[in-house]
C-alpha cells in the first residue's frame, strides 16, 4: 500500500530533508523500518498553518501559512505492508505527524454513462452555425443521407427542426415495416437532429440500414449487404442530380472482429480494399459523394462494452477508408472522449481524420445525451452539408474538401496531426473561407443550350462546336467539326466513364457542366 | 443455408439476375431476389450478388468472380454503452 508520511516541523528528519543533506533519505529509511521509502520522490515541504487546526470545515475560513522552510512539514512517499499495525507503528514515531492514503488520479474523461457536457447551443455557438447561415450556408437543396435506425420526423419537429424529407431517395432493408421519416425514434433521429445543428436547410435521404430483419444481437443490428443496397441506390440517385452533391453519415461499424473473416483471408471486410462495401464506398466518392463515418467507440481509456477488438486497430472497414472522412468525438469543452476510438486506421493508416461535438444534450431521441463517434459524425456532415449549399462536387471535389478540411482544423492534442484527435476540429467558418477561395479557380461551364447532344441521329450544331473544342482542351484527339457522330459519341462515353457518370454517350446538362467543371 | 456476397464483372449495363446466374454458371434460384444484382464499380462494371453459401465457391470460381466475402453485422457507434 502507498502511503504519504508528515515529518513533524524542526524534527531532525525534516530539517535534513530541507537541507537536502545526502544522509537525509538514509536517516528516514532507517528511521521508518516499516516504509519503503521511494527515494525518487524525495520529499515534498508542506507550510506550516498557523490558523486554529484544521477541522471538518476549517478550509472555508480565512488560513494563514508560516513561508519559513525550518516551519514546514516534509512529506514523503513509500510502501508499507497492508496492515493496520503498520501504521500504527508509523504513528507512534515522535517525528511522524500523520500518515495519509497517496491516491491514484487521472484526468476527467467523459467516458460512458458521464452526463452531457453542454448541449446543441453551445454546439452551434462553437461552430458559428449563425455566420454560415448569414452567407446562405445552412444545407439548402442538398441531399444529406442518414444511413442508420431511421428517421422521425415528428420528434424532430417536436424539437422545433423542419427538415424537408426526400421519400423516393430513402431506402429501408426488405421487411421493414415503417416508412421513411416515419420510424420510431432513437439512433438515427439523434443523428438527422445533430446534421441539422449546422445544416437545418438540408434535403434529408433517410436510409434506415440498421432496421435490417436479420437477426443479431441487438435490435439495432444491420448486416453490412444492406448499406451495399443503400450505397447503390445512393450512387444511382447521385448520378441522377444536375447539380453534383450528396452528403452520406454513417455512424455506425463492427464491433467484432468475430462477425467477419479474419484478416488475410481473401473475404475479409475489415482489411480488404477489395471487399464490395469498400469498392462501393471509393465508387460513391469518385461519383462526387462526401462520405463521413465515426470513428468508433472503442477508445483505450473508456470503450464501450460492445468493443472486442483487443489489441488489434478498432478503426477498421469503411471506418478507416481513405476516402471518407473519419470523424472523432471531442466534448464542447474540446476534451477528446474517453470511448473514442484512436488511431491507427486499417485501409488507411492516419485515422481519424478530424474531430467533432459530441456528448451534449440535444435530440433527446435516446435520453438526456447525444454521446458516441456516433453524434459527431452527423454535426461533421451537418457542416460539409451547409459548406455544400454553394460549391457542389464539380467546383470542389470531396478529395479536395478534405483537404481543406483538415488544412482549417483547429489544433489540439500534439501539433498537426494525433491518433486521438486526426487533424483536429473541424472549424466551418476558415473552411467555407478556404473553399470559397479555392473554388474561384474552377472553371465555370457555359450555359447548357437546352438539347441533349446524341448520335444517332447526327447532331450538328455550334453547341457541338464548343463541346468538342473543351474536350480537346482536355486532352481528347477529337475531331472539332460541328457534328455529334460516332467519335464524338465515343469520346462522351470515355470521358464520362473517367468521371463516373451514367456512361451512355449522350451530353445532356450533368455531363456538359462536367466536361468544363470537373477535375 | 446463409447467402454469400460474390462480386462479377458483366458486360451489360443493368444485367439481370438471369444473366448474372448464367455468368456465374448457377441456377437463378441459387441468387437472392431481394438483393439482386447490384452496381458496385461503374468504372469496372462490378456487381454484387448474395449467393447460396452451398455453391458461392463454384461461383466465385467464374470468370471475373471474386468472394465469397464476409457479410458482418454493423451496429450504431453510440451513445456508448458502459
Amino acid at each position: 500500500m502507498r502511503v504519504l508520511v508528515q515529518l513533524r516541523p524542526r524534527s531532525a528528519s525534516a530539517d535534513a530533508l530541507a537541507a537536502a543533506a545526502p544522509e537525509a533519505m538514509p536517516s528516514v529509511q532507517r528511521m521508518l523500518s516499516e516504509l519503503q521509502v521511494d527515494t525518487g520522490y524525495g520529499s515534498a515541504e508542506i507550510p506550516d498553518l498557523l490558523s486554529p487546526g484544521v477541522g471538518s470545515r476549517a478550509l472555508d475560513r480565512p488560513l494563514a501559512f508560516s513561508s519559513a522552510p525550518e516551519e514546514s512539514a516534509r512529506l514523503v512517499r513509500g510502501e508499507i505492508p497492508d496492515d493496520p499495525a503498520a501504521i500504527s507503528s508509523l504513528l507512534a514515531r515522535p517525528e511522524v505527524s500523520g500518515v495519509f492514503g497517496d491516491p491514484l488520479i487521472q484526468t476527467c474523461l467523459v467516458c460512458p454513462g458521464s452526463p452531457p457536457v453542454g448541449d446543441d447551443t453551445d454546439v452551434a455557438r462553437q461552430l458559428d452555425v449563425a455566420a454560415l447561415a448569414a452567407e446562405g450556408l445552412d444545407g439548402a437543396g442538398v441531399p444529406l443521407a442518414i444511413l442508420d435506425t431511421g428517421i422521425n420526423l415528428a420528434h424532430l419537429n417536436g424539437r422545433g427542426r423542419t427538415p424537408t424529407l426526400d421519400a423516393a431517395g430513402s431506402f429501408s432493408p426488405s421487411g421493414t415495416t415503417t416508412t421513411a421519416g416515419q420510424h420510431a425514434v432513437g439512433h438515427g433521429t439523434m443523428c438527422a437532429y445533430d446534421a441539422g445543428i449546422a445544416a437545418p436547410a438540408a434535403i434529408l435521404l433517410d436510409h434506415a440500414v440498421l432496421l435490417s430483419t436479420a437477426s443479431g444481437p441487438s435490435v439495432m443490428s444491420g448486416l453490412l449487404s444492406d448499406a451495399i443496397l443503400s450505397y447503390s441506390q445512393l450512387l444511382g440517385f447521385l448520378r441522377s442530380q444536375t447539380r453534383r452533391a450528396l452528403v452520406v453519415s454513417n455512424s455506425w461499424g463492427m464491433f467484432d472482429p468475430a462477425w467477419d473473416f479474419p484478416p488475410g483471408h481473401p473475404g475479409n471486410y475489415s482489411h480488404n480494399p477489395a471487399h464490395p462495401f469498400n469498392i462501393i464506398v471509393a465508387s460513391l466518392e469518385s461519383a462526387g459523394a462526401d462520405i463521413l463515418f465515426a470513428a468508433g467507440n472503442c477508445g483505450r481509456d473508456c470503450p464501450d462494452g460492445r468493443c472486442a477488438f483487443g489489441a488489434s486497430p478498432p478503426i477498421c472497414g469503411a471506418n478507416s477508408h481513405p476516402r471518407v472522412l473519419s470523424v472523432a468525438g471531442v466534448d464542447t469543452t474540446q476534451a477528446r472522449v474517453g470511448y473514442s476510438s484512436q488511431g491507427p486506421g486499417v485501409l488507411s493508416a492516419q485515422k481519424p481524420d478530424i474531430s467533432a461535438f459530441t456528448h451534449f444534450q440535444g435530440s433527446l431521441a435516446l435520453g438526456d445525451t447525444d454521446g458516441g463517434t456516433s453524434a459527431a459524425c452527423p454535426v461533421a456532415a451537418g457542416v460539409v452539408t451547409a459548406i455544400r449549399t454553394k460549391f457542389s462536387a464539380l467546383s470542389i471535389s470531396p478529395d479536395q474538401l478534405r483537404s481543406l478540411v483538415f488544412k482549417t482544423a483547429v489544433d489540439l492534442g500534439m501539433t498537426g496531426f494525433d491518433e486521438d484527435h486526426g487533424w483536429g476540429l473541424i472549424d466551418p467558418k476558415p473552411l467555407a473561407a478556404a473553399v470559397a477561395k479555392a473554388a474561384a479557380t474552377t472553371v465555370h461551364a457555359p450555359p447548357f443550350r437546352g438539347r441533349n447532344l446524341r448520335h444517332p441521329p447526327l447532331t450538328v450544331g455550334d453547341d457541338v462546336h464548343l463541346w468538342q473544342e473543351r474536350m480537346v482542351q482536355r486532352g481528347s484527339t477529337l475531331g472539332v467539326d460541328g457534328k455529334y457522330g460516332p467519335q464524338s459519341k465515343q469520346a462522351c462515353t470515355q470521358f464520362q466513364q473517367l468521371q463516373s457518370l451514367q456512361p451512355d454517350g449522350i451530353v445532356g446538362p450533368v455531363t456538359w457542366a462536367a466536361s468544363w467543371e470537373a477535375r | 443455408m446463409a447467402n454469400v456476397l460474390v462480386t462479377v464483372r458483366l458486360s451489360n449495363a443493368q444485367p439481370s439476375m438471369e444473366e448474372a446466374a448464367r455468368h456465374l454458371k448457377v441456377s437463378e434460384t441459387e441468387l437472392d431476389p431481394n438483393f439482386g444484382v447490384v452496381l458496385i464499380d461503374p468504372e469496372n462494371q462490378t456487381y454484387a450478388v448474395m449467393v447460396n453459401e452451398r455453391v458461392a465457391g463454384d461461383a466465385a470460381s467464374a470468370e471475373g468472380a471474386a468472394g465469397p466475402f464476409s457479410n458482418p453485422r454493423i451496429e450504431p457507434t453510440g451513445p456508448p454503452e458502459p
